[in-house]
């Protein structure tokens, strides 16, 4: 099988989550010794691209999104052991911790935010409902992310939100991360008034602002 | 409660995250095929009993293959489908909110029926001064064909932030409690049932602790239980509700599926939509439900799609679930536009000829404006909800198609429309000319479209 054919086969796989197209074909490219990084990136990277495109244009809903980020991650599983052992590193925008903040337990808007960044090239780190303040910003040191990005869907919890920013600057952290909030209630407003880096409207939204705000490094 | 708790501790167990990629989606496709439910693009408010039933016969055996995730054990509860309609042919249909003369009776309807649907007054949700918060609850209070209120949420108690798991959530949620019923006794309907207790208190500890009967509420007003989005419940809603039940109060489930989310497209989240309101008697035990699939994207109920989902399940209910549903619109519009108008007579429309019973007034700005509500928008869904009464679904699905072609290119970018503030003399409690211009306006030009308005 020639090389275009893997690579067109991976990208379908991840379109139509069909994970025994996926195991299958990520086996070829090792076998065909095509550069695993390349699979990934011109096979299994560019389906997710399509799916997450289709997301966003309303052509295909979040089962959709979560059978292909699942079809994603069977393949990396035959493909990743040859990127580790060649010492070599898949690209990544950047890294996320998502959590939902303390009192609120609403999952579905982080979870769909989530997958959509990392349809979108970056690593996420996703730990949960019903986060505590230092919960968080002890998961975002441990896992030296980029961007905290806080959920909330409760005007009774989006002050947590704000606490977060602050206890930040309290211990001497605001400027190693960025903070990005969402949620039902929350605003473009209430961001800039409680000094968060970003807001997002929607799942590419929060993509958006983020790969702005690594660009412009703000 | 018992019996829901024991099966909490006796279900399957599996993580969250199994729940929802190998049980929930593969069922809810699964049976989607089964029984081939179809969105009807072109047909927003379809006609057809049968479907109808066979939509309701597809979310019985989903209910029956998926049951309810408990996220206190990690377990799956369970039900037979015997269970489950051994529940629905024992359910009353129907509860008696209020007290005294401001008491009634919200029970059920069917398709095309003439029948005026129970009008349940959402208030807003958030308003930034208790003084504005007291004129809105009046103000609405004070229209005569309302049958129920919700009070708005208190963001503030003495300069605080009302945050969640704290005692200033509590002292606000009584606060919520003290100034709702002032408002409604001074519109002179002191029995008048509330129906969202209690909007500050979102966790289950304060909810309960301010119900005690010295801070106001009584058991013939009725308190919300929701539910984590999909088919999940948690130890804070079941206990609230073993209280509520315990204390013979009226309970709320609340529930609102997601399209775009776990549920997927128009066709999954139908047959989710009206398993919840199964959920609701089986699970709650509920008196009345408060419902509401919205769009995952818009975070509205009135995109074509989701209108479609609300007609096919308030028809399916109707049709064979004892449950009083209060329908519940958020709009994409602020207050004082066209573009409201449009959207809340689309929703009601749909909703009210499909067999809805009840319906809140709808939501501005998809309910996250502070300050974003007006009594005007309470009396347009009170006028729209009586002439909807009098529409049959063939007609219903023409006009909701007219309507929606004239706003759902603008569901991405909807006008904001004005704070209270704005379209309001706040001393006089009176909406300035503008607004009073362009409600006329809309009205005489829907009546031109063929709407029974008054």
């Amino acid at each position: 099988m020639e090389k275009k054919e893997i690579l067109e086969n991976l990208t379908t796989a991840i379109i139509e989550g069909n994970k025994d197209m996926a195991r299958e074909n990520a086996q070829n490219a090792l076998t065909a010794e095509i550069d695993p990084l390349e699979a990934v990136d011109q096979g299994l990277s560019k389906g997710m691209k399509v799916v997450g495109a289709q997301f966003e244009s309303g052509e295909c809903f979040l089962p959709e999104l979560l059978m292909a980020a699942d079809t994603f991650g069977t393949a990396m599983e035959i493909i990743k052991p040859t990127i580790e052992a060649r010492q070599q590193q898949v690209n990544k925008e950047g890294t996320v911790l998502i959590a939902t903040v303390k009192g609120d337990v609403h999952n579905i808007g982080k979870n769909i935010v989530g997958t959509v960044l990392k349809t979108n090239g970056f690593e996420v780190v996703d730990i949960g409902i019903d986060q505590s303040t230092l919960n968080i910003i002890e998961a975002a040191q441990k896992y030296n992310v980029d961007f905290i990005g806080l959920s909330s869907l409760m005007t009774t919890t989006m002050p947590n939100q704000k606490e977060i920013i602050e206890v930040l600057k309290e211990m001497g952290l605001r400027e190693k991360f960025f903070v990005l909030v969402g949620g039902g209630p929350v605003t473009q407003k209430w961001a800039d008034e409680i000094g968060a880096d970003g807001y997002g409207d929607t799942a590419i939204d929060a993509v958006n602002v983020a790969k702005y705000l690594l660009t412009n490094n703000k | 409660m018992l019996d829901i708790y024991e099966r909490a501790v006796k279900g399957p167990i599996m993580t969250e995250k199994d729940f929802d990629m190998k049980v929930f989606l593969p069922n809810l496709k699964e049976v989607v095929q089964k029984y081939n439910v179809r969105y009807e693009k072109d047909n927003p408010v379809p006609e057809d009993d049968a479907a109808a039933d066979i939509l309701f016969e597809a979310a019985v055996e989903f209910m029956a293959r998926v049951g309810v995730y408990c996220q206190g054990t990690n377990r799956i509860m369970q039900f037979s489908e015997d269970e489950i309609r051994q529940v629905l042919s024992e359910a009353p249909g129907k509860c008696f909110p209020g007290e005294g003369k401001d008491a009634g009776e919200l029970g059920l309807r069917k398709p095309d029926d003439p029948k005026l649907p129970w009008f349940h007054c959402g208030t807003g949700i958030a308003f930034s001064s208790e003084s504005s918060m007291t004129n809105m609850v009046e103000g609405c209070a004070s229209i005569a064909e309302i049958n129920s209120i919700s009070f708005p949420a208190i963001e503030y108690i003495r300069g605080l932030p009302s945050v969640g798991q704290t005692p200033a959530e509590f002292y606000a949620a009584i606060r919520t409690i003290n100034i709702g019923m002032q408002a409604i006794q001074r519109a002179g309907r002191p029995g008048l049932p509330v129906l969202n207790l209690i909007s500050t208190a979102t966790t289950s500890q304060s909810a309960i602790a301010a119900s005690a009967p010295q801070f106001g509420c009584r058991p013939t007003d009725g308190w919300l239980c929701g539910t984590v989005a999909e088919f999940k419940l948690n130890f804070g809603v079941m206990t609230k509700i073993a209280y509520l039940k315990s204390s013979g109060c009226l309970v709320g489930a609340e529930t609102a599926p997601i399209l775009g989310g776990f549920c997927g497209g128009p066709d999954g989240t139908a047959v989710a939509s009206t398993a919840y309101i199964i959920m609701g008697l089986l699970v709650h035990n509920a008196n009345y439900q408060l419902h509401f699939p919205v769009h995952f994207k818009f975070s509205c109920t009135t995109t074509r799609d989701v209108i479609w989902v609300n007609s096919v399940s308030a028809q399916a209910a109707s049709r064979n679930i004892p449950m009083p549903v209060i329908w519940d619109p958020y709009c994409a519009a602020g207050p004082n536009t066209r573009m409201f108008m449009y959207e809340t007579a689309a929703y009601l429309l749909s909703v009210v000829a499909s067999g809805g019973p009840a319906f809140e007034t709808s939501h501005p700005a998809k309910g996250v404006m502070v300050d974003g509500f007006t009594p005007m928008e309470a009396k347009w869904n009170v006028e729209m909800g009586k002439a909807a009464s009098k529409m049959k679904r063939p007609q219903a699905n023409e006009l909701v198609k007219r309507l929606l072609e004239k706003y759902e290119s603008d569901i991405d970018n909807p006008p904001r429309g004005n704070t209270y503030q704005e379209c309001y003399d706040v001393t006089t409690g009176k909406p300035d000319e503008s607004y009073v211009k362009l409600y006329n306006e809309v009205k005489e030009e829907l009546v031109g479209m063929g709407i029974p308005l008054e």
